[in-house]
């Protein structure tokens, strides 16, 4: 059935839930909220012709487990060591996000940056350049407006050289 | 959108010399013990030398002392660099590599512009005037849902009774089961518990949508910053209140939002007052009784009843940290403000559709089993001479079993059989009250000449009562606002059946103060346990023990809160 598990991690309301809804065709509640998603919630992906099942994990600031929440991310990240984590990062607060990012780098995990309301970001006249982030840290970076149902093609195009 | 593709293999980030010699031997040594190959070892060493207590425990449970030998060694040699201080300096050199990539790959703007997200929070999480707007919010949201959800339920309550009711007779007549107890199941038991329920379809819908606009907006994250300087100056965790809005919702998914809190105590405490924030299963038994006793206050009535299942959260939280809970500090409450966002019709709609859809799904499982339940105990007769299915309802096995608990609810002003035994079923689930309340209050309507239509004439029926109701909710919108479009037609004044039966009830338990009666009714449906499904989740979250203190802490300051409600108004002459 399915061929992989990736994981869907980033800090809480970064659009996890909305990139999750849009890769596997589910309707997760989706809330301008930080911690909507409690638990994980599972459901697939098709990259052509593949099913890779997709695990969206509850948002956190870090990988320390101090919060029930954040034990239910890093345990799965570290113990069910999916293929890979799409990490998602709010473009407009990168440099707090890239935290978490660091902390994923440490698990040895293989990720896949996605740099989310890019358009936020733009409107508030931040530019990004996603190619020195891959360069430096080895992984694809993904600029997104997943709302607006940009980036979402490229994502996939990532998930398909896995 | 661009996407930038791999250049080097993966580039962790390198800690200092020293850090790095004891990552090299940690991951060596633990390469010599077996159980810990589950974990990543390069992040395992860092973790254990962040001094990672839940992580060093599990650990040693797999490895053995081996590895707190391996660790203490690696912390001695590392304790002349950086002294107890080990763990700032992992994290502040995360930071800094965190600081040079942001500063690679993004280039800011040498004046930040003032976002538009940053004015309307300057106004909306003032100091003094964040709390009024919050409270005026909710105002708002409440009186929409009762105006412009009034025709809508008047509409639905009409197809109900009417039409759905006669087909249901008809169909019933003509496998010749008219007349039969199965038409009482079917229409009184079934029908009368499930439509009663059903009927609230457009309050909820309102209400969902009103919420949906808030959550997805953003300001509800507004609201729980503006709640938290109240709430921690009253010793209680801010984060605390992000959990008890989502309980205005539903209490269910409230009492698991307990877990972003960070430790168990916190959790439990948020756990045990998120009940009283009250849920939208709620909203259906105030509407009812709002109408029928304070038809020209039912927003204001509704309103109140929100204000005080906050306020008596505050309160308890405020009891059980000065008692249960005792000498925990409050820890320092970040909340990262989401910035607004237009809220998207299908978000909200998806979320409104999701929420009514559960609504729906529960009236025709929990409440029909209900009804149909507490139908079968008042069609049994246990006193008088009636047969099965026809006798007075007073003589009923419901009628004995709720007037045993009567006593308890006797000062409180509404110790009758059936308001009683709504509040019994009401522990399955807030909506079960209407439905019991229907089916208790159930007075013959001397078969209200159900002329006979044709099936044509009555779906015609329907569609002009939605037309005609939509039109209602649209002139109720501006007389929310003081305008009054509709013109001020005064209900009839002939109390229906059901409206009627009920306010007789109230006024002879309550020897005539029968408005207060129903406001202290009112108090004891908001803080008494909410449903058995939110029993189910304190008990998966908390453990048996918490869930029964919840339990009979509501039950007690449920009654307390009526009590000073009804005994505390006669005092006072009302």
């Amino acid at each position: 059935m399915s061929d992989c598990i990736l994981a869907l991690a980033g800090n809480p309301n970064v659009g996890k839930s909305t990139i999750f809804n849009a890769l596997t065709g589910m309707r997760q509640h989706i809330g301008n909220w930080p911690g909507k998603t409690v638990e994980r919630k599972e459901g697939h992906v098709q990259v052509s012709g593949r099913t890779m099942t997709l695990v969206d994990l509850p948002g956190t600031y870090s990988l320390a487990a101090r919060s029930l929440e954040e034990q239910i991310a890093r345990d799965f990240i570290v113990r069910s060591q999916p293929k890979a984590v799409i990490n998602v990062l709010d473009a407009a607060n990168l440099e707090r996000n890239l935290y978490l990012t660091a902390q994923l780098l440490e698990t040895g995990a293989r990720l896949i940056l996605v740099l989310n309301m890019a358009d936020v970001a733009t409107s508030r006249g931040l530019v990004l350049n996603p190619h020195a982030l891959s360069d430096e840290l080895g992984c694809p970076a993904i600029t997104m407006a997943a709302s607006k149902g940009q980036g979402l093609a490229e994502l996939r195009a990532a998930l398909q050289g896995l | 959108m661009a996407t930038a593709t791999m250049a080097l293999p993966n580039a962790p980030l390198r800690y200092t010399a020293p850090i790095e010699a004891e990552l090299d031997y940690l991951v060596a040594s633990f390469a010599t013990m077996p159980g810990l190959a589950v974990y990543p070892a390069r992040w395992l060493a860092i973790q254990l030398l962040e001094g990672d207590e839940t992580l060093l425990a599990e650990a040693e449970q797999l490895a053995g002392p081996a590895l707190t030998e391996a660790l203490e060694a690696s912390m001695a040699r590392l304790q002349p660099h950086y002294g107890d201080e080990l763990d700032v300096a992992l994290v502040d050199q995360r930071y800094r590599f965190v600081h040079a990539l942001a500063g690679k790959s993004l280039t800011r703007p040498a004046v930040p512009p003032l976002t538009l997200s940053d004015r309307i929070d300057q106004v909306v999480t003032h100091r003094w005037l964040g709390i009024p707007i919050f409270l005026m919010l909710m105002w708002l949201v409440f009186t929409l849902t009762t105006e412009v959800a009034g025709p809508f339920v008047d509409w639905v309550d009409d197809v109900i009774a009417g039409p759905l009711s006669g087909w249901a007779t008809a169909l019933l007549s003509l496998v010749g089961l008219g007349e039969t107890w199965v038409e009482g199941l079917v229409v009184d038991g079934m029908l009368a518990g499930m439509g009663g329920v059903l009927v609230f379809v457009p309050v909820l819908l309102s209400l969902y949508f009103a919420l949906a606009l808030l959550e997805d907006s953003g300001y509800m994250a507004r609201a729980a910053f503006v709640m938290d300087r109240l709430m921690h100056s009253l010793g209680l965790h801010g984060k605390s209140f992000l959990p008890m809005i989502v309980g205005f919702g539903c209490t269910v998914p409230a009492i698991y939002a307990t877990r972003t809190l960070d430790s168990q105590r916190d959790r439990i405490l948020t756990g045990l007052l998120v009940p009283f924030m009250s849920c939208g299963a709620r909203l259906p038994v105030y509407v009812l009784i709002a109408a029928i006793f304070f038809p020209a206050q039912a927003g204001m009535v509704i309103f109140g009843l929100y204000v005080t299942g906050i306020v008596v959260a505050i309160g308890s939280g405020m009891l059980l940290r000065q008692t249960v809970f005792r000498g925990q500090p409050a820890a320092p409450f970040v909340l990262e403000l989401p910035p607004y966002r237009l809220p998207t019709p299908r978000g909200v709609w998806n979320q409104m559709w999701e929420r009514t859809a559960a609504f729906v799904r529960k009236a025709w499982t929990i409440i029909l089993g209900t009804s149909v339940v507490v139908w079968l105990l008042l069609a049994i007769p246990v006193r008088g001479e009636g047969s099965f299915a026809d006798a007075p309802l007073e003589d009923s096995a419901f009628a004995t079993l709720a007037g045993g608990v009567t006593p308890i609810f006797a000062p409180l002003g509404f110790g009758s059989w059936e308001t009683s035994g709504a509040l019994m079923t009401g522990f399955v689930a807030k909506e079960v009250v209407v439905a019991t309340l229907i089916q208790t209050y159930a007075v013959d309507e001397e078969e209200e000449a159900h002329e006979a239509t044709s099936f044509g004439e009555d779906v015609l029926g329907i569609v002009g009562g939605f037309l005609a109701a939509t039109g209602d909710a649209l002139l109720a919108i501006p007389g929310i606002i003081g305008f009054d479009l509709a013109g001020d037609e005064e209900e009839e004044a002939t109390p229906s059946g059901l409206r009627g039966a009920i306010e007789r009830g109230f006024a002879a338990s309550s020897g005539g103060h029968s408005a207060l009666a129903a406001l202290a009714f009112l108090v004891f449906v908001l803080l008494y346990t909410p449903c058995m499904v939110a029993v189910a989740a304190a008990r998966h979250e908390f453990g048996p023990r918490w869930m029964w203190f919840s339990i009979v802490g509501q039950f007690v300051i449920a009654w307390l809160g009526a009590l000073i409600v009804f005994q505390g108004g006669k005092l006072l002459g009302l």
